[in-house]
């Protein structure tokens, strides 16, 4: 019967993608419709490498879309550029009840430039279409065949999203039984298993069945089931090598995609030499070169030909005054190789919200995505950020910090790590003289000193004009009314930096009266804004990837002939995760108070997570004390 | 505000002037070097020195009627701050079929900077170093950024754009987000064409002039004269933007042209391109992409659900064919009057453009008996429409209109969880022109009949442990049921969103909740919580403390400029009001009392009401704010933005409660 019923379906529809199974009336089980938006029924990713320049790769997948929410993951968009050509795609989508109501392919993908968010050109194109059909849940079900050209890297198979579940996923590698491979698993259920085709060929391959959807939970990591596959020998755009560890590819990094790129013209070379001719410690050498360096550049990224990898030569960055992170730190090298110190063109991954290091057992070439120089001075390893036209020498900020990063050099890669900002370095410390008038006005000075990732946060706030500045400080300190009579910024620049922010303030009504009593809020600079939400059937640990300490003192000197007519405050909390102190103290006419709060570096285990809602909303509520005043009798 | 320049274009009788010349390239003095700031905005990180653009019709070298349109720009960059002004963009339009497209020809662009020694140097852009990338169908963009960008440089560069799409004479922007010094713009339109030529934007023009060159133009044997005009304007501030604002592009000053007739060369024939609302009209009806579109009831109607055509009452059988309309279709982001891949496509694709799914809508009430238009309008990013001439040029976007039972609808079909008769935001924006197949068009306000409402109240019995536990029934109604419904559908569940409110109560405890009407779009959005209130955290443990403000507070002024020379445009009017009822036990008394609050704005714009009762039983708090017009005037800035700063501290207040010992 059933097999009947298939053939006729056959012949009706013609060829259907996964015509063997029938994805859009079946229903999906409660457990992967739970935080899910959309749902991959079946996704099918094979690759074959045929030769080093010869990749087969083909994505056969069926994905409902379960609601409106959904519909950002219904795009197709598929990238190509001369490394990688579409040789086919097609597909269908179907409605609720299964009826299939469209049919696409090539034709109607629409071809325009690739576009990374922050480059001026790239030079890769995408295709996109979004199928659609009427209401909700529907399934698109298709099929993408490319071509790659070279087997330097291959694309991590990573089907689960957030709000995203796997019904059904596979993964088959195919190649000849000579041509090696590395692979890593991460957070897989099952292990993968290695055989050999009736061809010869060595086919490993995975599954992954009923993965539920990640949700995203506050100072969470969604573990995705993910492997990942490097190659031992490989082939790139007519460049031939074999890596099994970080010091090979780095060694044929260096060799293939840096080596000479740090020629610069003799005058520059003079120039510069010039420059330092009477510095004799290297290091203050190395800071006059950055300082040189980022006065006369800026960040501009132009990536052709292999430019996502390689550096745009020295000398032409040294003409244009611009490069993306990568020829402005190899620039940066050749300026310091022309004085004679020695630097290393390092590969990060770069991003505040997470750390990511570079896998120290798995060596590949599609890990990293920014680059940063190391100067290795005996004893005292110092980095810099070369895009950035403002901070100090020495300094990485949030962007790159506390990471394994690939330092490449002509002796082959290491990995090196980058510096850690601790609880202790983050600090923000602020003292302030308030005093407030009979008629409820605040007035007074504020200093406030930050450092460590901080200083970074602050750091515009510098060359900001005069308007930007004003604005920038009333969302910082959204005291109502408040108006700024002076404002001035002093900066450290160590590679320890620091700012120190002086303020004259004064803001009217700031005690709001009623009933002849003044009350207002003893804490209005540093108020925690937010406390975090409840997360039932949390699932991952807490991370707290960067600590800060703040501290705050405020004295305010009370209008005559009032008195305090509330309580003082004392609170001290103390979690292996942070600490918060508080206290409000009366010396004559002074309100004194101050405060510390303290979040620390660290992975606890979920369960902390109620704990930490517990501290904030202690913390929330301790920072919203409001004070009054009463006329004496 | 608006200001207009109307120029008929009469041959004889203007004197001849010269054509203001365009300024030396690549020459930038020792003044400009050295300049260290703008004295005029010593807060600009730039400022353009000079700017000149000249366009012209005339004849290409195939013989085809092109618009030489060249731009010239010197601007001094004061900081790395400015450095973005060193990266252009040029778009390059194309036709459909891709074989016309904008041609750009002669960039070049130099930098003069200050060496490490103090010495001048210029460096000039590498024309290898231009990029072109292909955005989507109807556009490409040539992209560079300028070499040798330091502190203190100026930068100039000039390109010419051949285009065949002259009827679309060339716009010009005097004010852009960076002060100028001088910027100036010339015509050259030979007699063959007629445009309108409106000024945009509060600033006044500092040059004009007009003249005419006899035989500036041949083709195909026919000879004119064109019509020279200069336009020039001197120390233009910088446009700051703030909220509540409709496009900048309506405050901006600039020119703008629009063509109303125009004699082909080759032939002599004569047509008027939109002198007359009538012209526009029949353009828009023999349009392929409009007009023929409309005309696709019988298919449109072999679509409907048979359901639907046998409901009788007209105004619940529009509502079934909106619903249908709605759900069938998902709207593929194209905005635009005319369709792109027409109906029976998006039939086919279920997706579509504004102009597919609004005329499908349009057609299908049509099909079945009810009379509608189709209103054409610009949406609030677009800018405003000029009212000055008749043109098609401005609009955007498409939606429906039809009248029954003496109420007028406004419906657009493009976005599932509108409900019937409401516009999204983004569409009230003045007027729009209702045009049908066999009547004038004629203007209709898009000023819609829809508010951001919001009750709620709140019933809390204060109990012997300082918690406060009742309820909270909060009614968000018309075009707030509509932002609500947006929100809750931003989550999987009622649950997630129930979690999300909870994260922004305080001390607040959401025992228990039911929303009602989430999916049923024409009433209001029902929220109700059991709410537990700790209202003990306040560190002073004889004291609870209470803001009644529980939910809808305004906590931040979004009108923080000193002044502001364009209005207010907030699109709709609002009232949000509660009333808080608060049981209080006899262990507790009452410390303070609220002032009633009674804060108006002028010509009945606005108020902000409060009422405070206390029988010692029993707290009654009631608030109201009410901004009853969509926009207020420059002039009315000032009070508009203390109004708020005297709500948001008002809104502050809070009760507290002292238990007898």
């Amino acid at each position: 019967m059933k097999k009947i019923l298939l053939l006729i379906c056959l012949l009706i529809t013609g060829s259907k993608i996964f015509a063997q199974q029938n994805y859009y009336s079946q229903p999906i089980s409660k457990d992967l419709l739970y935080g899910a938006n959309a749902v991959i029924r079946d996704e099918e990713t094979s690759v074959e490498v045929k030769d080093l320049t010869d990749v087969v790769y083909r994505v056969k997948k069926v994905i409902t879309i379960l609601n409106k929410n959904g519909d950002n993951m219904a795009p197709i968009v598929v990238e190509h550029d001369k490394f990688k050509a579409v040789k086919s795609i097609k597909g269908e989508i179907y409605n609720a009840v299964g009826t299939r109501t469209g049919k696409f392919s090539e034709s109607n993908f629409e071809d325009v430039s690739g576009y990374d968010g922050f480059s001026l050109f790239n030079d890769f194109k995408i295709k996109h279409y979004t199928p659609a059909t009427e209401g909700y849940p529907y399934t698109i079900a298709y099929e993408i065949e490319y071509q790659f050209k070279q087997t330097l890297f291959f694309y991590d198979w990573e089907p689960a999203r957030v709000s995203l579940a796997v019904e059904n996923a596979t993964y088959t590698f195919t190649c000849k039984p000579d041509f090696n491979i590395r692979y890593k698993e991460m957070h897989l259920p099952e292990k993968g298993q290695v055989t050999t085709n009736s061809s010869g060929q060595t086919v490993y391959s995975w599954r992954l069945t009923n993965i539920k959807a990640f949700r995203s939970e506050p100072f969470g990591e969604a573990h995705l089931p993910k492997v990942k596959i490097s190659p031992q020998s490989f082939s790139y755009g007519g460049m031939k090598g074999a890596f099994t560890t970080w010091q090979d590819l780095g060694k044929w990094e260096y060799d293939h995609l840096l080596i000479n790129r740090d020629q610069l013209s003799p005058e520059t070379v003079t120039h510069v030499q010039e420059m330092v001719a009477n510095i004799t410690d290297p290091k203050e050498k190395a800071k006059k070169i950055y300082e040189y360096m980022q006065q006369r550049t800026h960040y501009v990224s132009v990536q052709i030909g292999i430019g996502g990898f390689q550096p745009f030569l020295a000398a032409d960055v040294d003409q244009l005054n611009y490069g993306d992170c990568k020829g402005l730190v190899n620039y940066t090298h050749a300026l310091l190789k022309a004085v004679g110190i020695e630097s290393y063109y390092c590969v990060v991954t770069a991003g505040k919200t997470q750390k990511t290091s570079m896998m120290k057992d798995f060596p590949g070439m599609n890990q990293g995505n920014h680059a940063i120089l190391c100067l290795p001075f005996k004893n005292d390893t110092t980095w810099a950020e070369c895009t950035s036209q403002t901070i100090p020498f020495g300094y990485l900020g949030d962007f790159t910090d506390d990471r394994a990063v690939l330092a490449v050099t002509p002796d082959g890669g290491k990995l090196m790590h980058t510096p850690k900002y601790s609880a202790d370095d983050n600090l923000r410390s602020r003292k302030a003289e308030f005093v407030i008038g009979d008629d409820g006005k605040l007035s007074g000075t504020m200093v406030t000193i930050f450092k460590g990732t901080d200083y970074e946060n602050r750091e515009k706030a510098l060359t900001d004009n005069n308007t930007d500045r004003i604005k920038g400080l009333k969302s910082a300190y959204a005291i109502n009314n408040v108006t700024f009579e002076s404002v001035d910024f002093k900066e450290d620049k160590s590679p320890h930096p620091a700012i120190t922010e002086s303020l004259k303030l004064s803001a009217s009504d700031f005690a709001t009266t009623s009933d002849g009593r003044f009350n207002f809020p003893v804490n209005p600079v540093n108020r925690l804004n937010t406390t975090l939400r409840e997360v039932r059937n949390r699932v991952s640990d807490v991370h707290i990837i960067r600590g800060y300490t703040i501290y705050d003192e405020i004295t305010y000197t009370l209008p005559k002939g009032y008195h305090l007519d509330s309580k003082t405050i004392d609170i001290n909390i103390d979690k292996p995760f942070g600490n918060y102190t508080a206290t409000l103290t009366l010396n004559g006419n002074q309100l004194i108070y101050k405060r510390k709060s303290q979040l620390k570096q660290g992975t606890f285990s979920g369960d902390t997570y109620q704990d930490m809602v517990d501290f904030f909303q202690t913390v929330y509520d301790a920072d919203s004390y409001n004070v009054s005043l009463v006329k004496n009798n | 505000m608006k200001k207009t320049l109307l120029f008929l274009f009469i041959l004889s009788g203007i004197s001849k002037i010269l054509l203001a010349q365009n300024f030396e390239y690549g020459k930038a003095s020792q003044q400009e070097i050295d300049m260290k700031q703008y004295d005029k905005d010593t807060s600009a990180n730039a400022v353009v020195l000079n700017e000149f653009g000249s366009a012209q019709i005339n004849v290409s070298y195939d013989n085809a009627i092109r618009l030489t349109y060249e731009y010239h720009v010197k601007i001094k960059i004061f900081n790395h701050r400015g450095f973005g002004h060193g990266t252009v963009y040029i778009p390059v339009r194309n036709n459909e079929d891709n074989n016309l497209s904008d041609d750009v020809n002669n960039i070049s662009g130099i930098t003069t900077y200050k060496d490490d020694n103090g010495a001048t140097q210029v460096e000039e852009l590498d024309t290898k170093k231009i990029y072109k990338t292909r955005d989507y169908k109807y556009q490409s963009t040539l992209k560079f950024a300028m070499p040798a960008l330091h502190d203190g440089c100026v930068i100039e560069y000039r390109y010419i754009i051949i285009t065949p799409f002259f009827e679309h004479f060339h716009s010009w922007q005097f004010q852009s987000n960076i002060p100028k010094v001088n910027s100036e713009y010339n015509a050259l339109i030979p007699g063959f064409w007629q445009f309108n030529i409106a000024l945009r934007g509060p600033l006044k023009l500092t040059k004009t002039e007009t003249g005419v060159e006899s035989n500036c133009f041949s083709a195909g044997g026919s000879k004119a004269g064109c019509v020279k005009l200069v336009y020039g304007m001197k120390d233009i501030p910088a446009f700051i933007a703030e909220e509540y604002m409709t496009s900048p592009k309506n405050y901006l000053s600039a020119l703008n042209f629009d063509l109303i007739e125009y004699t082909n060369p080759y032939t002599g024939v004569k047509t008027k391109v939109t002198e007359e609302w009538k012209d526009i009209d029949a353009g828009l009806k023999n349009s392929q992409r409009f007009g023929d579109q409309l005309r696709k009831k019988d298919f449109v109607k072999d679509h409907i659900p048979p359901s639907i055509l046998n409901i009788t009452d007209t105004t619940e059988k529009a509502k079934a064919i909106y619903k249908w309309v709605q759900g069938y279709f998902k709207w593929n982001n194209y905005e635009g009057i005319y369709c792109d891949a027409g109906i029976k496509k998006a039939f086919e694709t279920h997706n579509g453009g504004i102009s597919e799914i609004n005329l499908t809508l349009v057609t299908a009430l049509n099909a079945v008996g009810i009379k509608t238009e189709a209103v054409l309008l610009s949406t609030r990013e677009h800018g405003f429409i000029t009212k000055l001439f008749p043109s098609i040029g401005d609009f955007n976007y498409v939606i429906a209109h039809f009248t029954a039972g003496g109420k007028s609808y406004l419906l657009d079909a493009t976005d599932v969880e509108l409900p019937f008769g409401i516009l999204p935001l983004k569409c009230l924006n003045d007027q729009g022109r209702a045009f049908s197949m066999n009547e004038p068009s004629y203007w209709i306000t898009l000023e819609a009949k829809q508010s951001r409402t919001i009750t709620c109240s709140i019933d809390l019995t204060l109990q012997d442990d300082g918690k406060l536990k009742g309820t909270i029934n909060r009614f968000s109604m018309s075009y707030e049921a509509f932002l609500r419904r947006k929100t809750i559908k931003k989550y999987n569940t009622i649950d997630d969103y129930v979690d999300f409110v909870a994260e922004h109560l305080h001390k607040i405890k959401i025992i228990k909740s039911n929303i009602a009407n989430a999916d049923s779009l024409d009433v209001p959005v029902e929220e109700t919580y059991n709410i537990e209130v700790d209202a003990s955290g306040n560190l002073d443990k004889d004291k609870l403390v209470l803001n009644p403000y529980i939910l809808d507070k305004v906590n931040v002024n979004p009108f923080k400029l000193n002044e502001r020379n364009y209005p207010v445009d907030m699109g709709m009017p609002s009232d949000v009001r509660f009333i808080i009822n608060i049981h209080v036990p006899p262990q507790y008394t009452v410390e303070n009392n609220i002032h009633d609050q009674n804060i108006q704005l002028a010509n009945n714009g606005g108020r902000f009401l409060t009422t405070f009762t206390n029988d010692n039983n029993n707290i009654i708090f009631s608030s109201e704010v009410a901004l009853n017009k969509s926009i207020f005037k420059p002039e009315e800035y000032a009070a508009l933005k203390d109004f708020f700063n005297r709500m948001i501290i008002a809104e502050k207040t809070e009760l507290v409660f002292h238990k007898k010992s």
